[in-house]
C-alpha cells in the first residue's frame, strides 16, 4: 500500500457507531465507510486508558513491559521509528497530529516522526482542553500542502473531542436530544462534580452525561468526514489504507463508575476497529479476536516491510494466516481519576468467549462468559469449569509490574 | 566541520541579518559602558552565535569585549561544560560561572534529592515564597518550576545585583516559541523585589532556527557536538532529549518543535492532564 493512515479517536465506545449496531444515527459518515471497510467485531485494546493503551497501538508492547516512568522507554520502538529503520532509502514520510498530553513530546512519543504536532505549544481552555478535530484537520491539510505525496506517507491523527469534559456545541446536542438546555458552564460543573468523583449514583445525570458524550460522537463524525475530504483533495485517499480505532471506550455506570479507569470491562477494552480500503476483506466483517498490539506489525505489513523484532503483535493480514490467540490487557487498576502510589495493577485475559480479570489490590479474580453475558454482570469465577484454565493463562503475567 | 553550500542570495540574506544584529549591539554600546554589560552564554547554538557576532562587532569597532556569564543549574551536559571552557579560552572571553551553591549543597549535589526548604538560606527561602510555592520540600530538578526559579532566575538576579550589571545580551529568537513572537530587541526591566533594574538586549531575534544553522555552518562558528548527535535544543541534561539520530541541522526544522525535547513544559503538561480529568 502506498499510504497508511492511523486514525484514532480517544475514548470512543464501540457501541456508539452505527457500524456496531447503534441505531441513533450519530455516525452517518463513519457508517458509510462500511462497504469499503473490513470491520473487526472483536478488537481489544491492551488497556482501558490512554497512557497504558497507546504502548500497544504505537509500539506493539504492553504497559508493564518496562519500568513505570514518565517517558516512553527507549527499549520500545515506536512505529515511526520502525518505519524509518525498515524503509531506509525507500523513504516513508511520517507525521503525527494530536492533542493528548499523554502522547506528547514530554512523554517521549515524538521520537522518529518527520513531523510531530502535540498541541502543547498552543493555548486551550477548561471548556475544551485540547485542540479540536477540526483544528487538527487544518494542520493535516497544511502538512499535506508541504509534503511530497509522491512518496509514501504514514499519517497518525488522533482526535480528543470525545474525551471528557463533555462540553459539546449545541448544534451537536440538538442532534442527540433537542430538549436538552444546558450551558457550557453547567456542563463543566457536571464534569467536576459528577465525572471526576465518579458519582454514577443518579441515573438521570448519567443519562445526561451519556447524551453529551453522544453529541461529541456526532461532532467526531463530522470531523472524520472532513478529514477524508482533505485526504481526497490531496489525492492520497485512493492509495491509502486507513486504520480507524480507539485506545479505549468510556463507562456510563455499567460497572458503577464513569470515565475510563483501571477496569477491564468491555465498555472500556472491547473497541471499534475498521480498516478502510484494506488489502483484503473489503465490505466484510472479521470476528477474530485481535489486539491493539497487532496494529504496528499490520502497518509495517501494509507497506510491504518486514516485521520488527520489538513488536509483540502480528500482522492481521493475510486474514487466513492470522492465528487467533487470547488477548491480554494490563494497567494500573486505579478507580479514581488520579493514580495513587498505592494503586496496584489490574489485568485481563480473553480467549474465545471467556474473559478473566484480576485485580492485585483486592487479590480478586472475576470470570465472564461473554457470549451469554456480554455485559459482564454475572461473575462465574466460582462456578465455571473454565475458571481454573483461564486463570492459569493469566497468572504468568501477574506481578510483572516494576515498582 | 562540513562547509555548506549556500546560494549567493542566501549568504547575502544572512549577512544582512548579522548586520541587523550588529545594529542592536550598537544601540547597547551607546547606552551602557562595557563593564556594566554581560553576555549570557549557555553554550547553545543561539547564545554562541550572539557571542560570535558581538566579538566581530567589538573587533570592528576596536572596543573592549564584555564579560560573559553562564549558569550551572547542577544538571549540565559535560559536553557543554567542555565547549564553554574551550572557547572561552580560545576567544579570550572572561566567563563567569553562576550557581546556586546553597541549593546544590542542600540537595547533596544529587539530582532528584529532596530539598527541605528550611535548610536553605534566607534569600532562597524568600524567593520560594515569592513564587508562591508553599510546600516544605521539593525535588531537586533543574527544569521544574521551583528548580528553574532557584537555579536560574535567582542566580541570574543575584549575579546582576552583586556585579552591578546594567545590560545583558540574550540569544533569544522569535521563532523559538509561540509566546516569543512579540519580544522587542530591547526591554527595560524595572527593579522589583530581589531583581535589580537592567536592560535586556536580544540581538538575534530575527534569526530563525534554520538561519542559525546556516550561519553557523557557513561561517564555521563552533557548536557543541551534542547537536551533531541529534539534540535540537539543549537545557538541563536529564530533561533534554535527542529528537532523532540525525544532526540537528538535518532534521525537519520547519515542521517539528524545536524545544520538544525539553521538559520545561512539565507544568503545562500537568495542567492539561488536570483539565482532562487525569489529575
Amino acid at each position: 500500500m502506498k499510504h497508511v493512515v492511523l486514525f484514532t479517536i480517544d475514548a470512543l465506545r464501540r457501541d456508539a457507531l452505527g457500524v456496531y449496531g447503534n441505531s441513533r444515527g450519530l455516525t452517518p459518515f463513519l457508517d458509510s465507510l462500511t462497504s469499503d471497510s473490513l470491520v473487526f467485531t472483536q478488537a481489544h485494546s491492551v488497556a482501558p486508558y490512554t497512557q497504558a493503551s497507546f504502548p500497544g497501538i504505537l509500539t506493539s508492547s504492553y504497559f508493564f513491559d518496562t519500568p513505570r516512568a514518565p517517558k516512553l522507554s527507549l527499549k520500545r520502538t515506536i512505529i515511526s521509528e520502525a518505519l524509518k529503520e525498515a524503509a531506509g532509502t525507500q523513504g516513508i514520510t511520517t507525521a503525527a497530529f494530536h492533542s493528548n498530553p499523554y502522547l506528547s513530546a514530554y512523554f517521549g512519543y515524538n521520537r522518529g516522526w518527520d513531523s510531530f504536532y502535540d498541541s502543547m505549544q498552543d493555548e486551550v481552555d477548561d471548556i475544551s482542553p485540547y485542540i479540536t478535530g477540526e483544528a487538527i484537520n487544518e494542520r493535516v491539510d497544511r502538512w499535506l500542502d508541504t509534503v511530497d505525496t509522491g512518496r509514501s506517507l504514514f499519517l497518525w491523527v488522533h482526535y480528543m473531542d470525545t474525551h471528557e469534559p463533555y462540553v459539546p456545541d449545541c448544534q451537536y446536542i440538538e442532534q442527540v436530544d433537542s430538549s436538552i438546555q444546558i450551558s457550557k458552564e453547567e456542563m463543566l460543573t457536571l464534569f467536576k462534580e459528577v465525572v471526576l468523583p465518579r458519582d454514577a449514583g443518579n441515573t438521570e445525570t448519567v443519562q445526561l452525561l451519556s447524551k453529551l458524550y453522544q453529541a461529541h460522537i456526532s461532532e467526531v463524525n463530522t470531523c472524520a468526514k472532513q478529514l477524508f475530504e482533505i485526504l481526497e483533495k490531496h489525492k492520497v485517499l485512493t492509495d491509502s489504507t486507513v486504520i480507524m480505532t480507539t485506545d479505549h471506550g468510556e463507562e456510563f455506570g455499567e460497572h458503577g463508575g464513569l470515565s475510563h479507569d483501571g477496569k477491564m470491562y468491555s465498555e472500556l477494552v472491547h473497541v471499534p476497529q475498521l480498516i478502510i480500503n484494506p488489502p483484503e476483506g473489503k465490505g466484510g466483517r472479521c470476528n477474530t479476536l485481535v489486539s491493539g498490539l497487532d496494529l504496528p506489525p499490520t502497518i509495517l505489513d501494509l507497506f510491504g516491510l518486514e516485521p520488527h523484532e520489538n513488536f509483540q503483535g502480528t500482522s492481521l493480514f493475510p486474514l487466513l494466516e492470522y492465528q487467533e490467540k487470547g488477548v491480554y490487557g494490563e494497567a494500573v487498576g486505579k478507580l479514581d481519576h488520579k493514580i495513587k502510589d498505592t494503586d496496584r495493577p489490574a489485568y485481563y485475559y480473553r480467549e474465545g468467549k471467556w474473559k478473566v480479570i484480576y485485580r492485585q489490590e483486592e487479590d480478586r479474580w472475576e470470570l465472564y462468559d461473554l457470549e451469554n453475558d456480554p455485559e459482564e454482570k454475572v461473575d462465574r469465577i466460582d462456578s465455571a469449569q473454565e475458571a481454573q484454565k483461564t486463570k492459569e493463562k493469566l497468572k504468568p503475567r501477574i506481578g510483572r509490574e516494576y515498582l | 566541520m562540513p562547509k555548506i553550500e549556500l546560494s549567493t542570495d542566501r549568504v547575502k540574506e544572512l549577512e544582512e541579518k548579522i548586520a541587523k544584529s550588529k545594529e542592536v549591539f550598537g544601540q547597547a554600546f551607546e547606552g551602557f559602558e562595557v563593564k556594566d554589560m554581560r553576555l549570557i552564554w549557555s553554550g547553545g547554538k543561539d547564545s554562541t552565535l550572539t557571542l560570535w557576532i558581538c566579538r566581530q562587532y567589538c573587533q570592528e569597532k576596536g572596543i573592549e569585549f564584555p564579560k560573559a556569564f553562564t549558569i550551572d543549574e547542577g544538571d549540565a551536559f559535560k559536553e557543554i561544560d567542555v565547549f564553554l571552557h574551550t572557547y572561552a579560552k580560545d576567544w579570550g572571553v572572561e566567563l563567569y560561572w553562576g550557581r546556586n551553591e546553597d541549593v546544590l549543597k542542600a540537595a547533596g549535589y544529587t539530582l532528584d534529592a529532596e530539598v527541605q526548604v528550611s535548610d536553605l538560606n534566607q534569600r532562597n527561602q524568600t524567593e520560594i515564597k515569592r513564587i508562591g510555592f508553599d510546600l516544605e520540600a521539593f525535588p531537586f530538578e533543574a527544569e521544574s518550576y521551583v528548580g528553574n526559579h532557584l537555579m536560574k532566575t535567582v542566580v541570574f538576579n543575584t549575579y546582576l545585583e552583586e556585579n552591578k550589571v546594567k545590560a545583558v545580551f540574550q540569544g533569544l529568537r522569535w521563532d523559538e516559541q509561540k509566546a516569543r513572537a512579540k519580544d522587542p530587541y530591547f526591554e527595560d526591566v524595572p527593579a522589583v523585589e530581589l531583581t535589580p533594574a537592567h536592560t535586556r538586549y536580544r540581538p538575534i531575534l530575527h534569526f530563525t532556527e534554520r538561519d542559525v544553522w546556516d550561519t553557523t555552518m557557513y561561517f564555521e562558528i563552533p557548536y557543541c557536538p551534542l547537536y551533531r548527535q541529534g539534540y535540537r535544543s539543549l537545557g538541563a541534561k536529564t530533561t533534554s532529549q535527542k529528537m532523532a539520530e540525525l544532526p540537528a541541522w538535518e532534521q525537519d526544522l520547519e515542521n517539528t518543535e524545536e524545544r520538544a525535547g525539553r521538559r520545561q513544559d512539565k507544568e503545562k503538561t500537568m495542567e492539561r492532564l488536570r483539565q482532562l480529568g487525569y489529575m
